[in-house]
């Protein structure tokens, strides 16, 4: 099963490492990163081009004549017009490295997204919590847009900045490799302070998110409370909690700008202590030393420009920072293997009708140290309806997803028509195999769309017989839009029974041979709980079904109880037999006759509970099982 | 936005000041130690060490006075930021305190959660590079008056330039920034999408879903990829323009400054420094278009703010409840309530008298108004007609769905009131809530939700129960709250609230358990109350009430 999630999370790689291996995992980004760089290089030899300049007219234009303001404007003219052509070719190139970067780096981006959203769709369903879903789409949404970010502006800032103090410190060091040295030993303490300086601006940016992130916890707390708080008059006392928790992140965040408007500036002071070494050593040497004024001048030039790209250094590191971080947690999640692997050797099921066998099955969630299923073992005969019933956290669902290899079992092997499911191939299974959550997943589409998810290559006549064949048909024609309205976000649109509904069509499209259930909890009006029994047996009849039970009714009509209890099957028989038994699903039963029971409180604990349990079994009157009360046999 | 906190813009300004002439005058010591320093030594062979380091502490002094000013703007313009996106969020969380329970009903969480916190930052964000833009303006006055004063024909390439730089900003801004906007609504549907996807993955499963699943959200992310490239290749060209303009620039000045040296109307030192000027202004030059370009999107911000704040505050419906007549706990007289803009269902006529210290049970179909009907009695939402009135005193009410702030247990009964520890130990008793409170790690300074121990719905039903009787209420309503307990704890629940309160309790009653611990129940039927009396009468007169509660136990008939 997968590695921790945490653990590796915190893991102390190297900000190098992280991007050496974000490059190997995105081709695309790396191939030709050295010809983009050479372009933004070329690019950066736009800047060199005005000192250059000057230092030429002013040598070879101005002073160089010897006479009193005797210019050579001709010559000074052709150096311009070499120098025009410099600018322009490093312009035209400057943009190409910006395109290639650009370009490249959003396909990368498009590549790195598509490969995260097929890892995580392979993940077993273990990885698939609640808890962690916020995680994983921010994985491949906001984490994602991090390097984004940091590739429309950080990205080319870098590749730009250190090209230019490349090439400013070649064209220095060929100027005068002793004023060169002079320049960069006077620079040098700005390298010390900057990194100092940037620790502690990283760490006063981390808290002030941090801070926000409190901020917003409380104002989330404000409006998700708004009823409650406003019934208890408490909206001073919140507003109050609130009000300091906005304070303090303020407070955070104006450290932090402090921080970062101290080393702003730092490039630009370091350049006017370097600039007066450089002029100061300059002039001691004087001509004799075979500098000249023009040669000087435009050293105090490429001075300032040598230490012109800090100050954008300082801005794009905290953005660098954040995208490294990014770009690990991606990098966390495609290390996390995926779900059950598909067999290589697949073996082909049986045709027909298929049963389930269950042996020595535990299981255990990643990152815990409690097996919610120990040593089961139980095998269903093809066609058989079995309902599984037990409090929550006794392992029933758990149960229902190994069967339906949406994981794989700690221990132990379950076989489908005789077939080992880690030898069935995964799209046969898919094909044989339906599990239908009751409080099932709708997406934002319309009813159509929906259904047709069990098989988009399905023709609406399959559909509008499958819906005739489980008995909706008078529902869906009864809505406004038919088959084509939409379900609103989550299905918000219907209501519950509906959405369940639309599940057993769905269900029902996929044919399958095998079905497992997974009762709901909602209550739903008369109407739709009648159509909806309806459907369920209708869709259940010949096939095989393992329901988990919420609902003790259900567990009464199929044609065999599994009760778990603590992840061990404790009891397995018919209702009628179980009941006379003085077991867990006997005690369930109690409990749950005397809460569907109106009597006065006198009489409640006289409830003849023997005479109850006497009534007989009636399975076949579908009007009977309208439920509006909501009996929950995994409460508390 | 400024005037809100005004002294740290004034700080920020007076920086960005000195920074702008700081600039210009960090051309002009390069000019005199060009013409006084570095031209002698090289023409004339000396230079006296005290004219050197006059050069140097003008170029030093003046480079420090430039990075002070730099400090001041930029600390001071942040500090006021962060300080007015402070005054917005409690300004906003001002209005989400008082408005009543109506308006946050229209209003969806997640919208205000994002008007209080991410578009106070975005509003804000404008703000910082004001005094930064404001200072590139006054450099360019003072650069171009000091031009003018230096050579007229090298100041009207100042004129020309400068002028030349902002416009190209302002254009590429425009032409880029709607791509842009186009990749972050598309990026926005990506997001969804992936959401959506990522919470129906059990379904995709499922149905073997996996691949095609990938191929759709990918085609989505493509999009956003290709808006983005479009955005690029443009914002590319002005990139390069903008580095290309003050460059060529500079070297028309050089050709130009060189015939001007040629002519004596200019010394080599202020030819060299008016180049040098250009240098330093090319960046602020550049940044001042990318501050324009997040003004669209900070006024979008601002409005959606300002929507909130400015909207009336609704009035309390709590204030227009009357009191009671003697003897009577809830009196309600002909209320109706129709709202057309709210999914309540509506009441029609209800006539309610319930005496002090009894237990009602409000039994109904599904949209027959039982929880428009407390929401109404407790004051949450305004009747549209009639009279509500109740016995003095504090009114609870305990909704379905707990609601628990991240705090301790004790500040989660006591919510916002004062009360000792032994009283609110009485009203986890009474709430059965007392024996596992005890029982939890720190007890009442145990810290519950997210960070801290979770506890099970029932559990945190009793702590929200505990809160409505710590007040000692003289109304208290239960919002079908008990459906989350078993049937005996809401039955020793009730026992103790009988005989030790003398609360008027009104209770929503889903399961046939709760409905027999009240003493009466009101029967609803579309927003009318169809019948009230006790459910042995009821069940004699209303066939409709006995179809409910035959429901109730007809699942149990189809079990045993």
């Amino acid at each position: 099963m997968s590695v921790g999630f945490t653990s590796s999370l915190e893991s102390n790689e190297t900000a190098m490492t992280t991007i050496r291996r974000g490059l190997r995992e995105v081709p695309v980004l790396r191939n030709g990163l050295w010809f983009t760089f050479f372009l933004a290089a070329l690019g950066s030899g736009g800047r060199v081009v005005v000192p250059i300049l000057i230092q030429q007219a002013i040598d070879r234009g101005i002073v160089g004549t010897d006479g009193e303001n005797a210019v050579d404007v001709a010559l000074v003219a052709r150096l311009a017009a070499i120098g025009l052509l410099a600018v322009l070719v490093a312009g035209v190139a400057f943009r190409q490295a910006a395109v290639r970067l650009g370009v490249r780096s959003e396909r990368a981006l498009y590549d790195l997204r598509e490969r995260l959203i097929g890892h995580i769709h392979g993940l077993s369903l273990a990885d698939h919590g609640e808890e962690r879903r916020g995680g994983l789409v921010a994985r491949v949404t906001s984490d994602i847009e991090t390097l984004a970010q940091f590739f429309q502006w950080g990205g080319m800032a870098w590749m730009r900045n250190t090209a230019l103090m490349l090439i400013v410190s070649l064209v220095m060091l060929a100027y005068d490799p002793v004023l060169a040295s002079v320049a960069f030993v006077v620079a040098f303490p700005l390298a010390i302070v900057l990194r100092a300086v940037q620790k502690r601006l990283v760490l006063a940016h981390g808290r002030a998110r941090e801070r926000n992130g409190e901020m917003l916890g409380a104002i989330a707390e404000v409006v998700s409370g708004a009823t409650t708080i406003r019934a208890y008059e408490a909206g001073d006392h919140l507003s109050g909690v609130v009000r300091t928790a906005t304070a303090r992140k303020a407070r955070q965040q104006i450290r932090a700008a402090w921080i970062g408007a101290f080393l702003f500036p730092s490039g630009e002071v370091f350049s006017v202590f370097t600039v007066s070494a450089v002029i100061g050593v300059g002039v001691w040497r004087g001509p004799e030393s075979g500098l000249t004024a023009g040669a000087l001048v435009g050293f105090v030039f490429l001075t300032y420009r040598f230490l012109e790209p800090i100050a954008e250094f300082t801005e794009i590191i905290d953005q660098t920072q954040t995208a490294v971080a990014g770009l690990r947690r991606v990098l966390t999640v495609l290390d996390m293997p995926v779900g059950p692997p598909a067999p290589t050797d697949p073996v082909a099921l049986p045709a027909g009708s298929l049963g389930v066998a269950v042996a020595g099955v535990t299981f255990r969630y990643p990152n815990t140290d409690v097996d919610v299923l120990r040593d089961v073992t139980v095998t269903i005969p093809a066609g058989q309806q079995v309902a599984m019933v037990g409090a929550t956290g006794s392992g029933k669902t758990t149960l229902g997803r190994l069967v339906a290899r949406l994981t794989d079992p700690t221990a132990g092997r379950i076989s489908v028509g005789g077939v080992d499911l880690v030898d069935v191939d995964p799209d046969e299974l898919r094909r044989r195999m339906v599990v239908v959550s009751q409080e099932p997943f709708l997406f934002d589409d319309s009813i159509l769309v929906n259904i047709g998810f069990a098989r988009p290559e399905c023709t609406m006549s399959e559909i509008e017989r499958v819906i005739a064949d489980l008995g909706a048909t008078d529902w869906i024609d009864a809505l406004d839009d038919g088959l084509a309205t939409k379900v609103g976000e989550r299905g918000e649109a219907l209501s519950a029974g509906e959405r369940q509904l639309i599940a057993l069509i769905r269900a029902g499209l996929a044919d399958p041979d095998v079905l497992i259930l997974d009762e709901a909890t909602s209550s739903v009006d008369a109407l739709t709980e009648l159509r909806i029994a309806r459907a369920l047996d209708r869709l259940a009849a010949g096939r095989t079904t393992i329901a988990i039970a919420h609902r003790l009714s259900t567990a009464a009509r199929a044609d065999r109880v599994l009760v778990l209890a603590d992840g061990e099957l404790v009891e397995d028989g018919t209702h009628a037999e179980l009941v006379a038994g003085d077991g867990t699903y006997r005690r369930l039963h109690d409990a749950w006759i005397s809460a569907t029971t109106v009597s006065k409180r006198s009489a409640r604990s006289g409830v003849d509970l023997e005479a109850e349990r006497a009534r007989p079994l009636d399975r076949g009157d579908l009007a009977l099982e309208i439920v509006e009360a909501k009996v929950l046999l995994d409460d508390e | 936005m400024l005037s809100l906190h005004p002294r740290s813009f004034v700080f920020s300004f007076i920086g960005a000041a000195v920074f702008a002439i700081a600039t210009v005058a960090s051309s002009f010591a390069i000019r005199w130690v060009i013409d006084n320093v570095i031209l002698p030594r090289f023409e004339d062979g000396e230079v006296g060490l005290g004219t050197f380091l006059t050069g140097a502490g003008m170029i030093i002094g003046i480079g420090l006075v430039r990075a002070v000013g730099v400090v001041f703007r930029r600390a001071f313009a942040s500090a006021g930021m962060w300080r007015v996106a402070e005054s917005y969020t409690n300004q906003v969380l001002d209005r989400l305190v008082r408005q009543p329970v109506s308006w946050h009903r229209r209003h969806p969480d997640g919208d205000l959660v994002a008007r209080a916190g991410v578009d106070t930052e975005t509003t804000v964000s404008v703000i910082a590079p004001i005094p930064f833009a404001t200072s590139t303006l006054l450099m360019i006055v003072i650069s171009t008056i000091w031009l003018f004063i230096i050579d007229i024909p090298l100041g009207m390439v100042a004129v020309v330039v400068f002028p030349l730089v902002i416009a190209t900003n302002v254009i590429y801004e425009r032409s880029v920034s709607q791509h842009y906007t186009r990749a972050q609504a598309q990026l926005g549907d990506f997001s969804a999408a992936v959401h959506e996807s990522f919470e129906g993955v059990q379904l995709v499963k499922a149905y073997g879903a996996e691949e095609r699943e990938t191929v759709r959200l990918a085609e989505l992310a493509d999009r956003v990829r290709a808006s983005r490239v479009e955005a690029i290749e443009r914002r590319s060209w002005f990139d390069a323009l903008t580095d290309m303009i003050p460059a060529i620039a500079n070297i028309g000045l050089v050709l130009l400054g060189a015939s001007r040296v040629e002519s004596g109307d200019v010394t080599i030192g202020q030819f060299t420094s008016v180049i040098f000027l250009f240098t330093l202004l090319v960046l602020p030059l550049r940044l001042i278009g990318y501050a324009l370009s997040e003004l669209p999107r900070s006024m979008a911000a601002w409005v959606r703010i300002q929507s909130v704040v400015t909207e009336v505050v609704l009035d309390d419906p709590a204030a227009a409840i009357g009191t009671a007549d003697n003897g009577l706990g809830i009196q309600l007289t002909d209320v109706g309530f129709t709202h057309e803009q709210s999914d309540l269902a509506s009441l029609h006529g209800i006539d309610l008298a319930l005496p002090v210290g009894t237990i009602t049970a409000l039994v109904g179909p599904t949209g027959s108004g039982k929880s428009t009907l407390v929401d109404v009695v407790v004051g949450l939402v305004p009747a549209s007609s009639g009279r509500v009135a109740l016995a003095p005193g504090p009114r609870s009410i305990v909704f379905q769905e707990a609601f628990l702030i991240a705090g301790t247990v004790r500040e989660n009964v006591v919510f916002g009131n004062d009360a000792p520890d032994d009283e609110v130990w009485a009203a986890l008793h009474l709430a059965a809530a007392d024996e596992f409170v005890q029982a939890l790690p720190s007890g009442l300074d145990t810290v519950v939700g997210e960070r801290g121990v979770s506890l099970s719905g029932g559990q945190r039903q009793r702590v929200a129960l505990a809160r409505a009787l710590v007040r000692h209420p003289s109304i208290l309503v239960l919002d079908d709250t008990t459906s989350a307990l078993d049937p005996a704890t809401e039955e020793a629940i009730l026992d103790r609230l009988r005989t030790s309160l003398e609360s008027t309790v009104l209770m929503i009653a889903s399961r046939p358990s709760t409905i027999a611990l009240a003493d009466d129940v009101v029967f609803m039927s579309s927003g009318r109350v169809a019948a009230h009396g006790t459910h042995d009468e009821l069940l004699e007169r209303e066939p409709d009430y006995r179809s409910i509660v035959e429901a109730f136990e007809a699942d149990r008939a189809g079990a045993s």
